[in-house]
């Protein structure tokens, strides 16, 4: 592998396309769908450069990209694929596929609303609706936590062998130029070792996978993939800190920004992470006691380290970017499974804020900690702000 | 006349097939051809009820089992694995009835063919959903019953031989139990060749069809006599080989074998009749080029 | 989260061949030689597939044994025999019967060209048994008995044994050199011949019981009947059998002959008399299409210009010093009668006349029972025997045209006769039974004729007419080798597996293996399908409900 590495001016995308050739994948079924095009074709060029052996298969449908991303994965080598919105809903069907095989596949999602009507803007509805799916599911801010989670899920996915998506926001994340570190092909290999799978799809094996099972095997396959997916927690946390012993960038599965004695903390993924954080910092200029609990690992879910970081505090106002007809946000419901039964546990406040795409400035959440912090008893319905 | 077929010993005893099976028949030609050094994929199928549950299979070569509409798309995938780890020479195969092939994986069968992957597609076509209680699919001929078309199925049958040889594959053939080393021969024929390669496999059921258990290969051999399912290969979507066609048995012959038309009027076998005239000789010109 | 034990998701461990799926089915193929319509229609019995089979792998010396293990004549048969194979032959069905016949002759002329010697016998079993009559009767049941190891007599009252096959078939049929050849390689087996011992009373054959263990008559059908017409004696009324025993060297009186009956003899006697240059006529009571000669050989004798007149009657003779005058009529014969019983009916104002030198007459023959009158039952001129060929007396047996009413006298009939008295007679004399069961023999809807492209038969073909008829040779030509092999190649193989493989090809299930020298069905996987029933090309394999 050749090219450059270093700090370079990258948008999203482009920053996971970096991560897949240190992550020295090697067969790419992929299918275009704005807004992840770039990272396809960033791939492209690499591959036509001679900067990345890998071989991109150019599938007729995100179904038939994902079929192939099974199969080729348990045949024994590393697989990436990328998708957003109606690709991912395409999808549904082997995605469930994927996880019941147990195939460490690792896929990039740019997070964009899903029809009808149509629409390209930012929202995480179209990733959510699949965490049930059995897939590890990452949240990204910014393209350098992009770059970095994907080499991550590499890691996690291949020691629990189960399948993991990386998703980052349309426009926001995916298409803004910011600097990005990519770190050298050394230390990636440092960090991924290469995928040599014992099981796997090899007439020298013989073993086939996936006919039919009787209750039991099934229900056994299905206690196996909880299994991996507990380990998954563990090893996230613990790629996450090797990552940063290495690069000095440690995200972690939860983070905590400014939560001392904080009577408020503001919950939310992706690029939202990013403007709260803005707004804390406007508040606690002003002196109001407001931090950020920025969710990055949705599943599994961290329940042990959101009731830590929920302990003790007051109050939490979830900011969800998406939005489920008859539940409100995601967010807010997996926090409120999360919190129940914690004593001195928090008042939980859901808020529905950019879904669809629309603008959430910094101001706008800073109005609304403020206002939250002297609201009474919560709705248990998210409540629309926008 | 005696048949000399050399097999390797892949398909094995003890599989589920309903007994005198024409797709189990088949698979024991197209493995056994394809030998140890092959992956097969399977969607869901009798072929996939065949193969076996777990943990046992009747193939001894590694089977992967894909969703129904996915069979092209999951065989491209495993070769290109295959490649990608230096092992390219292993056969990939994919082993599809017509549901998976002609209507739900016909997607991704396109699209495979207009990648050329290098894979063998073969289609085990019995002319329906039959895994599933008979209902009809783009293949089932016209006027047949299915238990989604009563009254007969009021459309023609897909040319899906012709269609993939517009892919311009390197090849494509037809084929079918009854013509076992014709089949093998193709299959061989297919082994050899780079690139995505077609077989379209006449394989009657039993029960979707209403035939005696023992009935299946003669049955098959009326299809091709009659010109209903003309045996040849399309071969770069140029080269058309007849190697068993039309010889003159009448429709009504092949018709009147089979349940699933039992309620044909002669009006209706006549329609048959003049239908089957017109195809063959249209397609009888592509020979004589 | 509960921790479960370890559980790891689970790739196939192993193969199917562990799924006992033989409990699926409710029947079985069995793999059992079943009889060919040919074997069951030959007289003899042949395992004609079998012979045929090796005949057309170029093995024919084991063709021959095949066929002499029944047959000591094949190159006489191959000649006269009507034939029955042919008639019941399935391919008679699909595009016309084997030349079973064609290849008889074929092998039997190359073992007397080759000089092959008949199978030696068994043990020496130190017991005699007399056969009265050297005719193809009598020599059948000699000849099974010397293989079975016995000492056989044959007390022939003519100067040498042949009987109808010496005298009684012209030359341009069987040439004389052939049936010498055959009958002395038969006899070379140690067969006792007395010649000019005539057998004439009851008292001799209890005589003959007093040194073997047991007698076979073979005492033929010799005396012809005389039509009360011609119950006169005159020297221009011959009877055929004396005509043809001088095999054309009796020569007649004037240029013409008028020849007496319907059947082969009648046939043979007016063919001969047309090669002595005469011109002939043949007076039959049948129809022209109903004559008892067959079709074949009506067609020879009218290209060979005989006149043939069906459906008449002499009425009366006329004895002139000039020539025989006969008064003739058209007849119809009454339907109502019995069989071998002929009841003809004038048709009125259809009376004509013929003028002649000769009559030979040729009107049906009997045996002479007078010797066997009191030792043993008779009915309607035929000694009565049982299905071993036993009379009713246990130690006398009798087979030939003694026991066979006139339209089944044929040579292979007769040998198969003398077959099923040596039966019977070793039967007797050891104490034994062997009844085997019958099996129905494979009929054409179980030939699969999708493996039997089209291939005519082709027939011996006759020298022509003209030609032919100036001489005594041989009128019928023998197929070529290459021709002979087209046609062997032919034969269906009803019921006897030649190993093609079909059945091991044709199972889904993989459940026919393949022994080294048979099939045999792996009980623990076959579902009873019956694929490989359907595609065995000649009923050679049969599903067998299993009742348990």
């Amino acid at each position: 592998m050749s090219g450059e590495h270093g700090r370079m001016l990258l948008n999203g995308n482009h920053a996971v396309a970096y991560g897949v050739k240190l992550a020295r994948a090697k067969v790419i079924p992929v299918y275009p769908i704005t807004p992840q095009t770039p990272i396809l074709e960033k791939l492209s060029e690499f591959q036509a450069k001679g900067e990345m052996t890998a071989d991109l298969m150019t599938m007729e449908s995100e179904h038939s990209a994902m079929a192939a991303c099974i199969s080729a994965s348990l045949t024994g080598v590393r697989v990436f694929t990328a998708s957003a919105s109606q690709g991912l809903m395409l999808m549904h069907e082997v995605l469930h596929y994927a996880s019941g095989a147990q195939a460490p596949i690792v896929m990039a999602n740019v997070n964009r609303t899903i029809g009808s009507p149509w629409g390209f803007w930012p929202d995480q509805t179209d990733s959510l609706a699949q965490r049930d799916t059995g897939w590890i599911q990452y949240y990204c801010e910014s393209a350098q936590e992009s770059l970095d989670t994907v080499l991550q899920a590499y890691r996690v996915a291949e020691k629990v062998r189960v399948p993991a998506m990386v998703s980052h926001e349309a426009f926001y994340v995916s298409h803004s130029l910011e600097v990005v570190d990519v770190p050298s092909p050394d230390l990636a290999d440092q960090f991924l070792p290469p995928f040599e799978p014992a099981l796997r799809l090899d007439p020298a094996i013989g073993s086939s996978w996936g006919s039919v099972v009787n209750q039991d095997m099934f229900y056994r396959h299905r206690r196996a993939l909880d299994r991996s997916m507990e380990e998954a927690l563990a090893e996230a946390g613990e790629a996450d800190r090797l990552w940063g012993e290495l690069t000095g960038r440690a995200w972690g599965i939860v983070e905590l920004y400014r939560p001392e004695d904080a009577e408020l903390l503001i919950c939310t993924m992706g690029s939202m992470a990013g403007t709260a954080r803005e707004a804390v910092d406007l508040l606690r200029a002003r002196g109001v006691p407001v931090g950020l609990l920025k969710v990055k690992l949705v599943r599994p879910v961290p329940a042990a380290a959101l009731r830590e970081a929920l302990a003790n505090v007051a109050k939490v106002m979830v900011l969800d970017r998406n939005f489920a007809p008859g539940t409100g946000g995601f967010l807010r419901q997996e926090l409120c499974a999360v919190l129940y039964g914690l004593a001195g546990g928090p008042r939980v406040y859901g808020y529905l804020t950019g879904v669809g795409g629309t603008n959430v400035s910094p101001g706008r959440i800073a109005e609304l900690a403020e206002e939250t912090l002297r609201a009474g008893e919560p709705s248990f319905y998210s409540i629309w702000k926008g | 006349m005696g048949y000399e077929i050399a097999e390797q010993n892949v398909f094995c005893s003890g599989h589920s097939a309903c007994p005198g099976c024409n797709a189990a028949l088949a698979v024991r030609y197209i493995v056994n051809t394809l030998g140890h050094d092959t992956i097969a994929v399977v969607p869901p199928s009798c072929v996939a009820i065949i193969v076996g549950s777990q943990p046992l299979s009747s193939l001894k070569i590694p089977v992967y089992h894909t969703t129904l509409e996915s069979s092209a798309a999951s065989a491209a995938g495993i070769k290109r694995a295959l490649k990608a780890r230096g092992r390219g020479e292993v056969n990939v195969v994919a082993i599809a009835g017509d549901g998976g092939t002609y209507d739900i994986g016909f997607q991704a069968l396109s699209s495979a063919a207009e990648r050329n992957e290098d894979i063998i597609y073969v289609c085990l076509d019995n002319e329906g959903y039959m895994n599933t209680g008979a209902q009809k699919s783009s293949a089932t001929p016209y006027l047949a019953y299915t238990t989604s078309t009563p009254a007969g199925k009021p459309s023609a049958k897909k040319n899906l031989a012709e269609i993939m040889g517009m892919h311009r594959i390197p090849y494509v053939a037809t084929a079918t139990t009854g013509y076992p080393d014709d089949l093998v021969r193709k299959v061989r024929k297919a082994r050899d060749v780079q690139g995505m390669r077609f077989i379209l496999v006449l394989t009657p059921c039993l029960d979707g069809w209403g035939l005696g258990d023992h009935e299946g290969v003669k049955v098959s051999r009326l299809a091709v006599t009659s010109g209903i399912f003309p045996l040849y290969e399309i071969e770069d979507g140029e080269r058309y080989t007849l190697n068993y066609g039309c010889t003159g048995t009448p429709a009504a012959a092949y018709l009147s074998r089979q349940k699933r038309y039992r309620h044909l009027s002669q009006v209706q076998i006549d329609e048959i009749q003049d239908k089957v005239n017109s195809d063959w000789q249209r397609l009888r010109k592509k020979f004589e080029v | 989260m509960i921790k479960p034990a370890e559980i790891r998701p689970v790739w196939t461990t192993g193969w199917t061949e562990d799924v006992n799926t033989g409990t699926w089915r409710s029947a079985l193929p069995v793999y059992e030689g079943r009889p060919s319509p040919c074997g069951v229609a030959c007289p003899l019995g042949s395992d004609i597939p079998a012979w045929i089979h090796e005949f057309l792998e170029e093995r024919y010396e084991s063709a021959w044994r095949l066929i002499t293990a029944l047959n000591p004549f094949p190159a006489v048969t191959g000649r006269l025999c009507h034939h029955p194979c042919e008639q019941s032959c399935n391919r008679l069905q699909f595009d016309g019967a084997v030349t079973v016949n064609a290849l008889e002759q074929f092998c039997g002329d190359l073992a007397v060209k080759e000089g092959w010697r008949l199978d030696r016998p068994g043990a020496e079993k130190g017991v005699r048994v007399a056969v009265v009559g050297g005719g193809p009767a009598g020599l059948s049941c000699a000849y099974q008995l010397r293989l079975a190891g016995y000492k056989v007599t044959v007390y022939e009252a003519g100067k040498g044994p042949g009987g109808v096959l010496r005298s009684g078939i012209p030359g341009y049929r069987l040439p004389q050199e052939v049936f010498d050849a055959e009958l002395q390689r038969l006899l070379d087996l140690g067969i006792t011949v007395e010649a000019n011992a005539a057998v004439g009373s009851g008292a001799e054959i209890e005589r003959l019981l007093e040194e073997h263990a047991a007698v076979c008559l073979a005492l033929g059908a010799g005396r012809v009947r005389v039509p009360p017409q011609f119950a006169f004696r005159d020297p221009r009324v011959i009877s055929a059998l004396d005509f043809l025993a001088a095999k054309g060297a009796a020569d007649i009186a004037g240029e013409d002959a008028v020849v007496i009956g319907g059947g082969r003899v009648a046939m043979d006697a007016a063919r001969t008399a047309r090669r002595l240059g005469k011109s002939v006529k043949v007076l039959a009571l049948e129809r022209l299409e109903a004559l008892p000669a067959g079709d074949e050989e009506t067609a020879e004798a009218l290209a060979e210009g005989v006149l043939i007149f069906g459906g008449v009657m002499v009425r009366e003779v006329d004895r002139q010093p000039e020539g025989l005058r006969l008064r003739c009529n058209a007849v119809a014969l009454d339907g109502s009668a019995p069989p071998g019983v002929y009841r003809p009916v004038l048709i009125p104002d259809t009376d004509f006349t013929i003028d002649t030198g000769t009559v030979i007459l040729a009107a049906g023959q009997e045996p002479d029972l007078s010797p066997v009158a009191e030792l043993c039952e008779s009915h309607a001129s035929l000694l009565v025997v049982n299905r071993r060929q036993a009379t009713s007396r246990p130690d006398i047996f009798a087979c030939g045209d003694v026991t066979t009413p006139a339209p089944d006298r044929f040579v292979s009939v007769a040998l198969g006769g003398g077959i099923k008295a040596a039966r019977g007679i070793i039967g007797y004399l050891e104490k034994r039974d062997s009844d085997e069961p019958e099996q129905s023999p494979v009929p054409f809807a179980a030939i699969n004729t999708f493996y039997f492209p089209l291939v005519p038969r082709f027939v011996k073909e006759s020298r022509d007419p003209g030609g032919r008829v100036t001489d005594f040779g041989e009128v019928k030509v023998n197929l070529s080798i290459e021709e002979a092999l087209v046609q062997a190649g032919r034969c269906f193989s009803c019921g006897h597996c030649l190993k093609c493989d079909n059945c091991y090809y044709f199972c889904p299930d993989l459940a026919v293996v393949r022994d080294p020298e048979k099939y045999r069905i792996d009980e623990k996987h076959c579902k009873g399908c019956g694929l490989c029933v359907e595609e065995c090309p000649r009923g050679a394999v049969s599903l067998k409900e299993e009742l348990t």
